[in-house]
């Protein structure tokens, strides 16, 4: 604090005396070059990509940053060193990567839909299935540029004090704003709202995709007095349920639980007709450690011991429907892909998204700007 | 001035050249590259044009995020012509703690803002309670979630880039030239609008033109604090941009973007002369 | 911030307009209403920002009764320090740089006009473009010459950003400069170069304090260039703090931004109470 302190006044005095004199004194000159090598000696100023026997993992950052550091650390023991990258892997960050020539990712951990994009405009390499073997893979999608790494469910998270006694069990109680009073929030980025909307609409599961997009912009108009606001960002959806701005949230599964965590069980929430969703391996064309590395990372992560460890520390639900019986019961309960649990759900056909996320987000985003 | 033509290569190669240099090279050419996506992706033609067009919807975002610049710019600039002003006559010591007030809002980043008017703007918010205990409101207003919250939370980001080039501005009009006006017989105020204001012009003009482009970038705040209501031109150019990775249509929406600054800057300049922001030179 | 410093002498200071009429006070008090009023405005978020700073909890939330150092504490951690670190030496080169480029090329336009608008525009073009197409523009850059996620390469996105205003600042300060100034002191025997130091530098001394700020403020700042061209190795303050936003926003930031405001403010009220110690009388 005191160096700080110092080191701020310093500054300021530069400044001054720059501003006094005209010029810089030859004592401030070397008090900032002695700053400058601290800052320097704090991150190199060489280019420093992975060096060779290091894999980069990209994700979304903040807490999922020590979530995988530490579900695969074993990962290090392989002779190789495991780097988790928060910056955030939207299909435009990785295309820039690879059309500019510099990929700094071996492995995202991407949306499913984008990874049939990607793999189309020919952005990503093909993975290598003799070294991954997906028969672990009990859900999610698994294709030529991608395979599913967690699952996770897109949840109703309520106000248990309100609603605890006849909980909300269907999106056409999300919609029922008579019968479950208070405002709602929902998804900016749409991955669900539509299958959410068409479901309050009464469209039985199976009859679901191809979506009926009219219908069911017309069913979000419906809502749209009450919903307070869409939230971005998980600070957001969680800050509006505990300070009881919603009294209902549709949210991801692993925030809802922090949230009921968080709030002692003041907020509740559970599996009933939520739509659960594969998360995505995917491997940027020219990745820096070589495709090979980056294809153990993937065999390595898909092992049910590795899965359960993810589970455990960050309730990313495993893609192995067997790896439910290595978890405790706790864990069980909320895993999305736990049998009883897959049971009550829908299952999010991202193909679907694949083809028309582009345009229908459009409109969305078009429909809530008002 | 006259400078030999010797002296004038020298103040064009030491002096005047190397900066837009530096830019053409590491900025303006890769710029170009990324901005001429407009017109080569996903292919070659005026595509993305004709959709910026007949969309509806990218109209309303164009309309939208003008009207809220224009005012969130002439708001911030008046609020910090009036503090620059004060500071203009103020005692040293006064000057001082001006500085402080604008000074401190510089260090807080653009996320804890939005959310620190989040808390004082809401319904149950700070705002809100006290005007209700005070008696002046029944009912709470609503002051965030929507296009009033958005321009609450850019002016407060802006006022402070306003006010410094109205105090380097104002700080540089001469007290002698006030007292001359008055002593030939003008009122204060014919003094302040007459002598003053006109002297101020630089530095008004530099206050709009940053917090005008500033506000056109701007995204976050809007996001935040808009509920979703205020969505922003810079916001669309992010989507198409890294969400969607539709580069030529985020490309041909950046053109728009900048064209909306240069009719801006055109309007103002002819609205005002350029005269006055020209160096008095020989 | 000296701009007060430097217009302290007695020909410039303390003096309203010149007035008249008595009733013009009332101008005068509403007009100090008002900026009370604006002042209260800028300090408002501050208030809140400082309690949230001591919450107790994993996520942004007042004290409500428990106090707690814990997100000062985390701040102490090896990666929140060395992220302070970066962002503040980038700034500071950054802003050396910015203003000694715009100082530059300022000074050159005003003793020579010509092609001075088209070569202005050239410089205040990534002021006009779109951050995100800067963001990726100076990413192939970057790629090109291989220095991505490296503190040259985000400081070099950091200036490219910041220059503008820089200049801004120094075309204001220059726009009130004398020509005779010049001249006089070349009819003197002065050198272009003696003439640049001695004569014009110190008459546009704010204009060098407003680029420097503005251009360290732009640097500290910077975020969407950042994100972009960082990664592992340069993680700089924002970007710590705009990771992981899908998730959760951390409270750190609330304890960062205190101690910021914290430190300007002993800063300010050292440079108020040496001011007073040393002032005479009228000054």
């Amino acid at each position: 604090m005191k160096d700080k302190q110092h080191f701020i006044e310093d500054v300021a005095q530069i400044a001054q005396q720059r501003v006094e004199a005209g010029t810089l004194s030859r004592r401030s000159f070397n008090q900032l070059l002695m700053v400058i090598a601290a800052a320097a000696g704090m991150g190199p100023l060489r280019k420093a990509f992975a060096d060779s026997g290091s894999v980069v993992v990209a994700n979304w950052g903040g807490d999922a940053v020590p979530a995988f550091e530490k579900s695969f650390q074993a990962f290090n023991a392989a002779g190789m060193k495991l780097q988790v990258d928060g910056s955030g892997p939207t299909e435009g960050a990785v295309k820039t990567q690879v059309n500019s020539g510099a990929v700094r990712w071996d492995v995202c951990d991407g949306e499913m839909y984008s990874s049939y994009r990607l793999g189309k405009e020919g952005v990503l390499t093909p993975i290598d299935y003799s070294v991954v073997d997906k028969s672990l893979i009990g859900y999610g999608d698994v294709h030529e540029f991608g395979l599913a790494n967690y699952s996770y469910s897109y949840v109703m998270g309520y106000d248990a004090k309100k609603f605890g006694k006849n909980p909300p069990k269907s999106w056409a109680d999300f919609w029922d704003v008579k019968k479950y009073p208070g405002k709602r929030t929902l998804y900016k980025w749409m991955s669900a709202n539509l299958e959410c909307a068409l479901l309050a609409d009464g469209v039985t599961p199976d009859k679901l995709y191809p979506l009926d997009v009219d219908r069911a912009l017309r069913k979000i108009e419906e809502l749209m007095p009450h919903i307070v606001t869409h939230w971005s960002t998980g600070a957001e959806c969680q800050q509006l349920l505990r300070d009881g701005e919603v009294s209902m949230a549709q949210m991801w599964h692993t925030r809802a639980q922090l949230v009921k965590q968080d709030t002692g069980g003041a907020i509740d929430w559970g599996f009933d007709n939520a739509i659960v969703a594969p998360s995505v391996w995917m491997v940027p064309k020219n990745n820096p450690a070589g495709a090979a590395n980056a294809m153990k990372f993937i065999a390595f992560a898909l092992r049910p011991e590795t899965q359960a460890k993810l589970m455990e520390v960050y309730n990313m639900g495993p893609v192995d429907s067997k790896v439910n019986s290595l978890l405790s019961a706790e864990l069980q309960k909320i895993n999305p892909t736990a049998p009883d649990n897959l049971r009550k759900q829908v299952q999010m056909n991202n193909l679907w998204y694949a083809d028309h996320y582009s345009d229908t987000l459009n409109r969305y985003l078009a429909l809530i700007g008002g | 001035m006259r400078i030999s033509f010797h002296g004038t290569l020298r103040i064009y190669a030491l002096l005047i050249l190397p900066l837009p240099l530096l830019i053409v090279v590491g900025y303006l050419l890769p710029t170009a590259g990324v901005l001429g996506w407009s017109l080569s992706l996903p292919q070659p033609g005026l595509q993305n044009y004709a959709t910026i067009l007949d969309t509806p919807s990218i109209h309303s975002v164009i309309w939208r995020t003008l009207r809220i610049c224009l005012l969130t710019t002439a708001i911030s600039v008046a609020i910090a012509y009036l503090i620059a002003f004060r500071w203009r006559f103020a005692s040293a010591r006064g000057r001082m703690l001006i500085e402080l007030f604008v000074l401190l809002p510089f260090w807080l980043s653009m996320l804890i803002r939005a959310f620190a008017w989040l808390v004082l703007l809401r319904n149950d918010g700070l705002v809100n309670q006290s005007l209700l205990t005070l008696g002046l409101l029944d009912e709470p207003l609503a002051l965030v979630r929507n296009e009033l919250g958005a321009l609450i939370g850019m002016v407060h980001f802006m006022v402070p880039y306003a006010v410094l080039p109205l105090l380097s501005s104002m700080g540089q009009v001469d007290d002698s030239l006030l007292r001359a006006s008055s002593s030939l017989g003008a009122g204060r105020w014919e003094t302040l609008r007459n002598v003053f204001f006109p002297l101020t012009l630089p530095g008004v003009a530099a206050a709009m033109a940053t917090v005008f482009v500033f506000s056109l970038g701007c995204f976050v705040t809007p996001a935040l604090l808009g509920g979703g209501k205020a969505a922003m031109l810079a916001e669309s150019i992010y989507i198409q941009m890294f969400q969607l990775s539709n580069w030529g249509l985020g490309a041909a929406l950046s053109i728009v973007l900048m064209a909306m600054v240069a009719v801006c800057a055109v309007v103002f300049v002819k609205l005002v002369g350029v005269g006055r922001f020209t160096g008095r030179q020989a | 911030m000296n701009m007060g410093r430097t217009l302290s002498n007695p020909a410039t200071v303390a003096t309203e307009p010149p007035q008249r009429r008595p009733r013009v006070n009332i101008a005068r008090w509403l007009s100090m209403a008002a900026m009370w009023l604006a002042a209260l405005f800028l300090l408002l978020p501050i208030l809140v920002i400082v309690p949230l700073s001591f919450g107790d909890q994993r996520y942004l939330s007042f004290p409500d009764g428990a106090w707690s150092l814990r997100h000062y504490l985390t701040l102490l951690d090896g990666a929140w320090l060395s992220s302070i670190l970066q962002s503040l030496g980038l700034a500071v080169v950054v802003g050396l740089l910015s203003t000694a480029l715009s100082f530059l090329f300022a000074t050159g336009i005003w003793l020579e006009a010509r092609y001075r608008v088209a070569l202005t525009l050239i410089v205040l073009l990534p002021m006009i473009v779109p951050q995100v197409v800067s963001a990726m523009s100076i990413y192939y850059l970057g790629a090109s010459v291989k220095q991505l996620d490296s503190l040259i390469g985000v400081g070099f996105g950091h200036l490219m950003m910041a220059l503008p205003y820089s200049l801004i600042a120094m075309l204001v300060a220059y726009s009130r400069l004398d020509s005779s100034l010049y001249k006089a002191s070349r009819s003197l025997g002065a050198g272009l170069g003696s003439t640049i130091v001695q004569v014009l530098m110190p008459n546009v001394r704010g204009g060098l304090a407003g680029s420097f700020f503005m251009a360290f403020i732009m640097s500290w700042e910077e975020v969407v260039v950042t994100l972009f061209t960082s990664g592992l190795n340069v993680i700089t303050l924002p970007k710590r703090i705009w990771d992981g936003l899908r998730y959760n926003l951390d409270p750190a930031i609330a304890a960062v931004s205190t101690l910021m405001v914290l430190i300007t403010l002993v800063v300010l009220l050292v440079r108020m109470y040496r001011h007073d110690r040393n002032a005479s009388p009228g000054g």
